[in-house]
């Protein structure tokens, strides 16, 4: 676009300079080609896309602009100088660019002039032609003069209105009428039809005959319309939710809720009692007034005027005078002196303080007679008081602290923030026979090793819950601690059943590996024998604390290489990091009760001669040479290089179950069996950062997450494990974040011991707990109903056997024994015939129940069902039996039978084969005859 | 009067457009557009399409209706208001038959739990790679179990044939995962670290079978969790716990000598190779590409070029590499552990479905272009998802087996915004969930899928799906058709 106007542009100026050296032949010299054509480009370069624009318009403008000039003969702009007056109004008007290019034309080529010489030179090209070669510009400060100022009118200092009767306003340097410039209604309609004006319509108001134009904000709506936004100004589309109920729910609500409305509403309860007074004093009951004279007496006989005659006494210490009543003083005058009136600031204060604040009840108050005292002003005031004490309104208004309560709860994360940590039990692991003791997750996160009461170490595979391997190796005793060898170097577990600690290589890795891990068992035997025995006081041979033995050849063919036997039952096994030092607790012990063994060298060492208590369980240090030690009130920190104490740290916990170390290393947790879980900054103090109480029972273990996950866990014995997020901050400045993120529940509870271990994946928040689960014990599956509808019993009384039998008959057919929906064999039999032979205990406490029936099944088949059972004699059940008026349902659990069914039917045939139980109730309903319910359930293994 | 119009108006019309791929149930081009009121669901519009002016069909046939790619599952005003569209448009339904659930076919039991199945049939990928034709009613089912045995079952569940025991050349630990090779031969890998090439052979009656072990490989330094077989080019897959990537030949003669340091073992384990002295060859790795970090849970070849492999592991990666040199090509890192993987054959890529420790199916873009890594999660499982198989009739389709006792069927038409807890995103949901048919009755799932874990499900187009796993059951499920019409 710029290049095009360009072009026109030179295009056009040489035909201005023609004109111009038409009309005024003594510039012509001066519009040299060249020179114009510089300073044509220079002016284009200066005056950029301003310029090019109003050059664009300039075309059709020219038309308008020859008209108006045709219109307006000569009219030329006073600001422009004389000599342009002859120039044609065109050119002139064109654009601001335009005229000063055409200035510079007049004023620039002065010098020229001086030198008189053209500033170019006639050579000729290679064809032959004329080429004009162009001097250089010498681009100096005055080569542009379109500062210097323009001449105007010459008249002088007269006023202008002198030439209000002519057409020209004066004249110039060169003596020319300076036209008038075109104002008014002419040049208004000329620029109104050059630029069309923002908001142009084009259309005229009817109501006012004017243009119709678009005001700005009328131009914004349509804007935004266009754009596909709100019209209206300052509307928000997308406004923060301000939630009326919070999607967020709590655990444990705090209630910030208004008064109820009925806190405000007269109460019922009130008028009731009044009514009721009322009532009574209608009914006679309360006499509403007593005779006076009764009253009068009373209060005569009761009051006495101890200052009756009171006579003046000399001063005495037992004699009190009657007090003095203040005299009234000035200012309680109607008319009091000057000086007893409060000035203003006074009674401005006493307006503005409250009542009760009041030093006087009253203002002195001047009225000048006591005609002008006024009414007593709070005689309304005080009647109203009084109705309102009479009624127990309450009048003292309660200002109460209004504390938004969640505003005081500290600002924790949500937990679903927080995520990952475990949420859903993923897998069980089944196959233990009795409790599971303890567990472990081995480095490389692929197997799980576990022991139990059972006496065996199994490993499983963690993510399908398969178990691979296992072992016996406690005989009568449980296993009851298992633990794996940190390190991938080699896979050892270590497992301990009673006093004798095992170490294992299951049979799971591959030959190298295998190997190596053996190689790393063996590897001590030489130190053992080698290492001299320490001697007694008295020369014996002192026993030695712990001795490493071969287990034997059946265990050793399971993977069980080596058998440590200490004095007393080992009940933690706790390894340094490095592999190959592990210590182990055996609380009962009182001397060696913590025992450190090194592998490779086949060792047991005793640390401490003297334990501050039983020790509960020891820890190494994650990454420091400290060794912890947990007695039941403590937990010592010792140094192993420089054999010292360094520190004691004081949960405050009854009895410490378990601790863990964060594995940075300045953090612990430690659980408790008084159910409290505590969070400890080593750096910080030697109590306890933060107590946590969540668990209804002891906590039996507490983890963290060794696998760069802020988590740890606690598990406890009410069956459930909770998992907190505690990020530990590298800032010493900043505390740690402890978040309880989720309680995982699905332990079932048994004789009071709920989960007793957990362990974390070495990598992923996956958590492992293991607990307290009967498997290898029968279990019920439920199976039919019967109802039995009794007959009435007839009693058949004591016969040789010396006890009491009772026969009940089965006759009525409403009797009937069906299937449970989901049980697979289908019965639905009713009643032929049977009878209950009910024997009583001769303690009268229980009944025995012998029970021979028939039944017949909807598919022909008959069914022999027969029970024995004992009945509990309970008040319920001697009702029902007796048929007291009072006698109601009983509950399931007085009634426990043994089923035996025998059939011939097809597809029946299985009921022989399985064994059923049943507890029972008795029903009663009015009207009906007594029905005995029975729930049938097949025992299962 | 004037109430009729005024609710038809209230609820809205607006015009559609049917079209189909069905040639069968195709409607004449003038009635292909049509005004229906937008308060229609599927069943709705399924009916119109039934109607006698419409296709006139004599017993109604259950349609589904995609719009844009995906399934019509709310009424199409709920559609529109939900993707911004005008009632004034023209909507385009294409419409398909609809799903049918997969039925339950057969049970057939093991003695103890199965982790992995296979399906060899005449549509199945080593039937197809071999020249020799698998008949109709010659499918086989190749089933692994964890007593280390590998059974091979007829559709009718008589087990044709068991291989060997540990003492005469069999896996002397639990089988985790096994595969057909082609009709005559079989690979199976296991806890005991090794992969076993099986050679097969069916009497004439097709009655009774032999499986007689042929190659032992060794190189893993653990279990072997999966594996895959290419028959074209004899190359295997291998994924092993401890974290490395096993390339294989099925070829004896040119396989490397195994490694000797992996044969020889411990004490009991040495007693026992003396005890069989079994004279199976023994073979080692073309390579071992120990990439990953963490165990490797399932190794794949890319469908349509074997020199391409993927593999997922529990390091939360799924990686690419390229087999001609062994070299790493790409690394997806996805945000949970993953447990199995396969490949889909896509909408217009390639896709790769991975199971996830976090309960869902995570879809990716493997290309090394591909922007964004994931397209889509499905989700549903309540617990880990262990094995994939693609829907053999459908770009759009897969089964999925879980350790909360189900299979379940996706198809990626089927999706819908995910909300914030879910990470947003495109979520799926499953078509259908077939139960295993042991646990059939009883009322609620075990915690943790205890006891009905499906370890193995494998989908093909004559068979079903069949799935394995802990209730000691292979059961087959009739998924013909499930996200595709038949092509009656």
């Amino acid at each position: 676009m710029a290049p095009s106007a360009i072009d026109r542009k030179r295009k056009s100026v040489p035909a201005e300079h023609n004109e111009a050296s038409e009309s005024d032949v003594e510039s012509e010299a001066e519009f040299g080609d060249g020179l114009l054509e510089g300073i044509l480009s220079q002016s284009e370069s200066e005056d950029s896309d301003e310029e090019s624009d109003a050059e664009e318009d300039s075309d059709e403008e020219e038309l308008d602009l020859d008209a108006l000039e045709a219109l307006d003969s000569d009219e030329i702009p006073s600001e422009d100088g004389g000599s342009e007056a002859e120039e044609p109004i065109g050119s002139l008007v064109k654009s601001n660019g335009t005229k000063t290019a055409v200035v510079a034309l007049r004023e620039k080529p002065l010098p020229d002039e001086d030198e008189d010489k053209p500033n170019y030179t006639i050579t000729t090209d290679a064809n032959g032609g004329e080429r004009y070669v162009y001097e250089e510009i010498d681009p100096v400060y005055d080569s542009d003069d379109s500062d210097a100022p323009i001449t105007t009118n010459t008249i002088g200092d007269i006023p202008l209105s002198f030439y209000d009767s002519y057409p020209h306003i004066g004249y110039d340097i060169n003596g020319k009428k300076i036209m008038r410039p075109a104002k008014g209604e002419a040049l208004d309609a000329l620029l109104d039809s050059i630029d069309i004006p923002k908001g142009w319509t084009g259309l005229t108001d009817p109501a006012t005959g004017k243009p119709l134009n678009l005001s700005q904000d009328e131009l914004e709506i349509l804007r935004r319309i266009q754009t596909n936004e709100m019209p209206e100004d300052g509307y928000d589309p997308y406004p923060a939710t301000v939630e009326y109920f919070t999607g967020i729910e709590e655990i444990m609500p705090l209630s910030a809720a208004p008064e109820p409305k009925r806190r405000f509403l007269p109460s019922k309860h009130e008028a009731k009692r009044v009514m009721k007074i009322v009532r009574a004093i209608r009914q006679g009951r309360i006499m509403p007034y007593r005779p006076p004279e009764e009253r009068q007496e009373e209060e005569e006989e009761t009051h006495y005027d101890i200052w009756q005659d009171e006579v003046p006494r000399p001063d005495h210490i037992m004699n009190i005078p009657a007090p003095k009543i203040a005299p009234p003083g000035y200012d309680l005058s109607y008319n009091p002196p000057p000086e007893y009136l409060p000035t203003k600031a006074e009674k401005q204060a006493w307006e503005t303080a409250d009542p009760e604040d009041r030093e006087k009840e009253y203002l002195p108050t001047s009225y000048g007679s006591l005609r002008k005292v006024p009414g007593y002003e709070k005689f309304i005031n005080e009647r109203f008081e009084r109705s309102l004490d009479l009624y127990l309104a309450p009048r003292v208004r309660k200002n109460r602290l209004n504390i938004d309560p969640a505003s005081l709860l500290p600002k924790l994360p949500r937990p679903e923030e927080l995520k990952p940590f475990p949420t859903v039990c993923s897998t069980l692991f089944r196959g233990h026979e009795g409790r599971v003791r303890s567990l472990a997750i081995d480095p490389s996160g692929i197997w799980l090793a576990s022991g139990g009461d059972d006496g065996t170490v199994r490993v499983w595979e963690l993510l399908t819950g398969r178990q691979i391997w296992s072992a016996k190796i406690g005989d009568d005793e449980g296993v009851n601690v298992v633990r794996w060898r940190p390190g991938r170097d080699a896979v050892i577990l270590s497992a301990a059943a009673g006093e004798d600690v095992y170490l294992l290589v299951p049979p799971i890795v591959d030959p190298e590996m295998d190997a190596a891990s053996r190689e790393l068992l063996d590897k001590g035997f030489g130190h053992a024998t080698n290492a001299t025995q320490a001697l007694t006081a008295n020369g014996a041979r002192k026993e030695p604390v712990a001795k490493w033995t071969r287990p034997g050849s059946r265990l050793e063919d399971e993977g069980v290489l080596i058998k440590i036997t200490l004095r007393t039952t080992v009940k933690v096994i706790s390894w340094h990091r490095r592999g190959d030092f592990f210590s182990t607790v055996s609380p009962t012990a009182q001397k060696s009760a913590v025992a450190i063994h090194t592998l490779s060298k086949h060792l047991t060492q005793i640390p401490f001669r003297r334990l501050p208590g039983i020790a509960q369980t020891v820890q190494f240090h994650p990454s420091r040479p400290l060794f912890f030690v947990a007695t039941q009130r403590t937990i010592r920190s010792y140094d192993l290089q420089k054999q010292e104490l360094v520190k004691i740290i004081q949960p405050g916990a009854r009895w410490i179950s378990s601790f863990d170390i964060h594995p940075g290393g300045d953090n612990l947790i430690v659980g408790s069996y008084d159910r409290r879980l505590l969070w400890h900054d080593l750096d910080l103090s030697t109590r306890p950062y933060k107590t946590m109480r969540f668990h209804q029972k002891a906590i039996r273990a507490v983890k963290y997450h060794k696998g760069g996950f802020p988590l740890f866990a606690d598990a406890s014995d009410d069956g459930s494990l909770q998992i907190f997020h505690g990020k530990v901050v590298s800032d010493m400045m900043e505390n740690a974040q402890i978040v309880p993120v989720k309680v995982l529940k699905g332990h079932k509870v048994k004789s009071n011991l709920g989960v007793l271990d957990i362990d974390w994946h070495p990598r992923e928040p996956w958590c492992n707990s293991h607990f307290t689960k009967m498997s290898g014990f029968p279990k019920l599956v439920p199976a039919f109903t019967t109802h039995i509808v009794l007959d009435p019993p007839i009693a058949v009384g004591s016969v040789s056997k010396g006890a009491h039998l009772t026969i009940a008959p089965f006759a009525s057919t409403n009797s009937y024994l069906r299937s449970k929906a989901t049980y697979p064999i289908k019965v639905d039999a009713v009643f032929a015939h049977g009878s209950d032979f009910i024997r009583q205990d001769p303690s009268g406490k229980h009944l025995r129940l012998d029970v021979n029936s028939v039944l017949k099944d909807k598919s022909g088949a008959v069914i022999s069902y027969k029970y024995s059972g004992v009945m509990t004699l309970t008040p319920a059940i001697g009702a029902v039996l007796q048929g007291a008026a009072d006698a109601k349902s009983t509950e399931f659990g007085d009634i426990v039978t043994h089923v035996l069914f025998e059939t011939g039917g097809d597809g029946l045939r299985a009921l022989e084969q399985k064994i059923y139980v049943a507890s029972g109730r008795f029903v009663v309903e009015a009207g009906k005859p007594n029905v005995v319910e029975y729930k049938i359930s097949e025992v299962t293994a | 009067m004037a109430g009729v119009p005024e609710e038809s108006s209230r609820q809205g019309q607006v015009q559609v457009y049917f079209n189909t791929d069905s040639p069968d149930i195709e409607l004449p081009e003038e009635k292909r557009q049509l005004i229906v009121p937008t308060d229609v669901r599927r069943y709705g519009l399924s009916q119109i399409l039934n109607s006698e002016s419409m296709l006139d069909t004599p017993a109604p046939i259950p349609l589904d209706f995609i719009i844009n790619g995906t399934f019509l599952r709310t009424t199409l005003d709920e559609y529109l208001t939900a993707n911004g569209l005008s009632s004034e448009t023209t909507v385009n339904l294409h419409y398909v038959r609809s799903l049918i659930p997969p039925l339950y076919e057969a049970s057939f039991e093991h003695d103890d739990w199965i982790s992995c199945v296979d399906v060899l049939s005449g549509s199945s990928r080593a039937g197809t790679w071999d020249g020799r034709e698998v008949l109709a009613g010659q499918e086989r089912i190749l089933s692994g179990s964890y007593d280390g045995l590998l059974r091979i079952w007829n559709k009718s569940g008589q087990a044709i044939a068991t291989s060997v025991s540990s003492s005469a050349g069999g896996h002397t630990s639990s089988i985790k995962s096994a595969k057909f090779i082609s009709p005559t031969q079989i690979a199976s890998s296991a806890l005991d670290r090794t992969i076993r090439i099986w050679k097969y052979t069916e009497a004439e009656d097709h009655f009774s079978a032999e499986l007689k072990p042929v190659m032992e490989l060794y190189g893993h330094k653990g279990g072997i969790d999966s594996i895959d077989v290419h028959g074209p080019s004899n190359r295997l897959l291998s994924a092993s716990t401890d974290g490395s990537i096993g390339l294989w030949t099925t070829q004896k003669s040119s396989a490397p000598a195994a490694p000797s340091n992996m044969i020889t073992s411990g004490p009991t384990a040495k007693r026992r190779k003396i005890a069989t002295s079994t004279s199976t060859p023994q073979r080692g790795p073309l390579s071992l590409i120990s990439s990953h970090t963490a165990p490797v849970t399932a190794a794949i070849f890319n469908p349509l070029d074997s020199t391409v492999a993927y593999s997922a592991s529990q390091d939360h990666t799924i990686k690419t590499f390229d087999l001609t040199t062994s070299g790493l090509v790409d690394t997806r890192t996805t945000s949970h552990p993953l447990l199995s993987l396969t490949a889909l054959p896509g909408i217009s890529t390639q896709l790769l479905a991975a199971g996830t420790t976090a309960r869902h199916i995570t879809l990716l873009d493997p290309r090394m272009s591909a922007s964004s890594t994931q397209i889509m999660t499905l989700r549903g499982h309540t617990n880990k998802i262990v094995s994939l198989s693609p829907d053999p009739e459908s770009n759009w389709g897969l089964v999925s087996g879980s350790h909360d006792g189900t299979c379940r069927v996706w198809d990626l038409r089927s999706s819908r915004q995910g909300t914030k807890d879910e990470g947003g995103g495109l979520v799926g949901e499953a078509v259908y969930v077939v139960e295993r048919e042991s646990q059939k009755g009883g009322a609620k799932r075990p915690v943790g899928g205890e006891g009905i874990k499906v370890f193995g499900v494998a989908w093909d187009k004559d068979v079903g799906i069949v799935s394995a796993g802990e209730d000691k059951m292979v059961q087959i499920n009739r998924g013909r058709g499930v996200t595709r019409a038949e092509s009656s």
